[in-house]
């Protein structure tokens, strides 16, 4: 039978593993923030630093981005078609200037008889 | 290479230079008793002094070690980089002749106007400044007007012949090289017909133009990347017209700061454009050294020359943002692990020993400020060649060109410290290349299992 002390206990651990996972987080933002030349440890330690110290940085653009009352991801969809039609366009454009390669190419092959 | 017939007096003289400067090697080494490296360092210097002497071919040739790490000893690969590929101009009326031939009319039909003193000269290709005759609406960016400022790079006459003449002298002799022990590892052949086939592609500049515009379509949303337009109706197999772009070269970027340009930042950057070339395009400009590169006076970097392009391949380019990124967290067995992913695989009985030796390599020139790429680069292929370990041939090329982008970069300011930049932009590509959902998908079942292992252990 589940009492009001297990569930008041389970809780407390859970408030628990938060805090400690906070603390670590926090830690290693700070130690990734201070990284500089010939501290890097030769483990895989310092990357998860360096990770974490950029996720808090995002997260702070993130915060702003909210306070500006920007939307990320209507903005990205946006995006991506207009990423796409660049895409088309320059193909197009790339194909014109193909062709007026050739145009002059063929110029040159038609004065030959004129220049012989 | 075929029809080309070898010159017998060329074949002496080839031969005669390549034994002065051999026998000079020999007694600045004191036959060889100076030590392994600085033995080679000796050798390169005055195998690169042949080059330059013996002419176009054998400048292209050294600029082909240059970018084969994976094959040459970095004392060679390095040295290369100081070749001087400047040689006397050609004439204009011959130049004029080259121009005419690929259009069908008079140069002054062509442009409205056109100096005759080049600009640039090297072994394969002259430019010269020109005018605009009728506005032109390029690939990308925006139509340029009748009157603005055009560089016209033009093939040399005979250039290539002249080089394929070499390269015929020189294949039966390579051949016969390659047979002896020391030389047998290096497989000249086929480096020679890989030669070939590049001055092929450099020859025609149609390539180049075509790949110009790749990049700047690549960098269209950049603010802070150019590269000059091209004029395709007066762009041929042997000329390419473009937008002429004023700027400074690195080496004058304290005459962009005084203009209010913020060449520091730009330099970082530039590691910012390399490592997106590489590592989400997967073709990168594999000639960059200060004279292809401009600081604009509107702030930003121009890309010139794009003779010379390296690719990734897709599978790859994880692999290479786990490499770099566990190189500039110092993280030695991290980067011999991923590197097997690119074919750079240490045999299991030398693998500790290897990652040992890396990751001492890593403390010494990452202690210090900015941290040493290029000492690393030349420490880890050295370690590479003792051990035997073959080191694959995109591998070599990075390595090279991280090392030419710290040197670029330090062209403006010598404290300047890529592996900073190298940092942020490899940790987010992991970040993404991790949180890929297929990848999530594999792997979220063995996570799950292995925090219930510990929980209950």
């Amino acid at each position: 039978m589940l009492t009001n002390a297990d569930v008041m206990k389970f809780l407390a651990v859970w408030e628990l593993v938060h805090e400690t996972a906070d603390e670590g987080l926090k830690a290693a933002i700070a130690r990734g923030q201070d990284t500089t030349p010939g501290d890097m440890k030769t483990d895989s330690g310092s990357f998860v630093d360096g990770l974490a110290a950029m996720v808090d940085s995002k997260k702070d653009a993130i915060k702003l981005q909210l306070a500006a009352g920007t939307d990320d991801a209507l903005a990205e969809r946006d995006g991506a078609l207009s990423r796409e039609i660049a895409d088309l366009r320059f193909e197009v454009a790339e194909l014109r200037g193909r062709i007026e390669s050739m145009h002059a190419a063929l110029d040159a092959l038609a004065a030959i008889p004129d220049r012989a | 290479m075929g029809g080309v017939r070898p010159v017998p007096s060329r074949r002496l003289t080839i031969i005669r230079t390549f034994l002065r400067h051999g026998v000079r090697a020999l007694l600045r080494t004191r036959l060889g008793l100076v030590g392994r490296t600085r033995s080679r360092e000796i050798r390169a210097r005055e195998l690169r002094l042949a080059f330059e002497s013996l002419g176009p071919a054998f400048i292209k040739l050294g600029q082909l070690i240059s970018i084969r790490p994976d094959v040459f000893a970095p004392q060679y690969v390095f040295e290369m980089e100081h070749l001087r590929d400047a040689v006397s101009p050609v004439s204009f009326a011959d130049i004029a002749d080259v121009i005419e031939r690929d259009f069908g009319k008079p140069v002054g039909d062509l442009f409205a106007d056109i100096d005759p003193e080049p600009i640039g000269s090297a072994s394969i290709a002259q430019v010269y400044r020109a005018t605009l005759r009728d506005a032109y609406t390029p690939v990308i960016g925006d139509t340029l007007p009748a009157g603005a400022a055009l560089a016209v790079k033009v093939i040399r006459p005979n250039s290539r012949t002249t080089i394929m003449a070499d390269i015929a002298v020189i294949t039966p002799l390579v051949r016969r090289l390659s047979r002896l022990g020391a030389l047998r590892r290096f497989n000249l052949p086929v480096l020679l017909d890989e030669f070939a086939q590049s001055l092929a592609s450099e020859c025609d500049l149609r390539i180049e133009g075509r790949t110009s515009d790749r990049f700047a379509h690549d960098f269209a949303d950049d603010p802070y990347v150019t590269t000059p337009a091209i004029v395709w109706p007066l762009t041929g197999p042997n000329v390419l017209t473009m937008q002429f772009v004023k700027g400074w070269h690195l080496d004058d970027a304290r005459q962009a700061e005084l203009a209010g340009v913020d060449a520091r930042f730009l330099a970082t950057y530039g590691a910012n454009v390399f490592m997106k070339q590489v590592m989400v395009l997967g073709r990168f400009h594999a000639d960059l050294h200060q004279s292809n590169l401009l600081i604009t006076p509107d702030g930003r970097i121009c890309y010139l020359d794009f003779g010379i392009m390296g690719t990734v391949a897709d599978a790859d380019k994880e692999a290479i943002a786990q490499v770099l990124a566990a190189t500039v967290y110092a993280d030695a067995r991290r980067a011999i692990d991923y590197s097997a992913d690119l074919g750079l695989v240490v045999a299991d009985d030398m693998r500790d020993s290897v990652t040992a030796r890396v990751g001492e390599l890593m403390r010494r020139t990452f202690s210090t400020s900015p941290r040493d790429v290029r000492g690393f680069a030349i420490g880890f292929l050295s370690i590479m060649n003792e051990q035997r370990v073959s080191v694959p041939r995109g591998f070599g090329l990075l390595i090279k060109a991280l090392v030419v982008v710290e040197g670029c970069a330090q062209m403006v300011y010598s404290d300047i410290d890529i592996v900073d930049a190298a940092k942020d932009f490899t940790t987010e590509l992991v970040l993404k290349h991790m949180l890929r959902p297929a990848r999530l998908y594999a792997r979220i079942p063995r996570a799950i299992d292995a925090a219930l292992t510990e929980l209950i252990r």
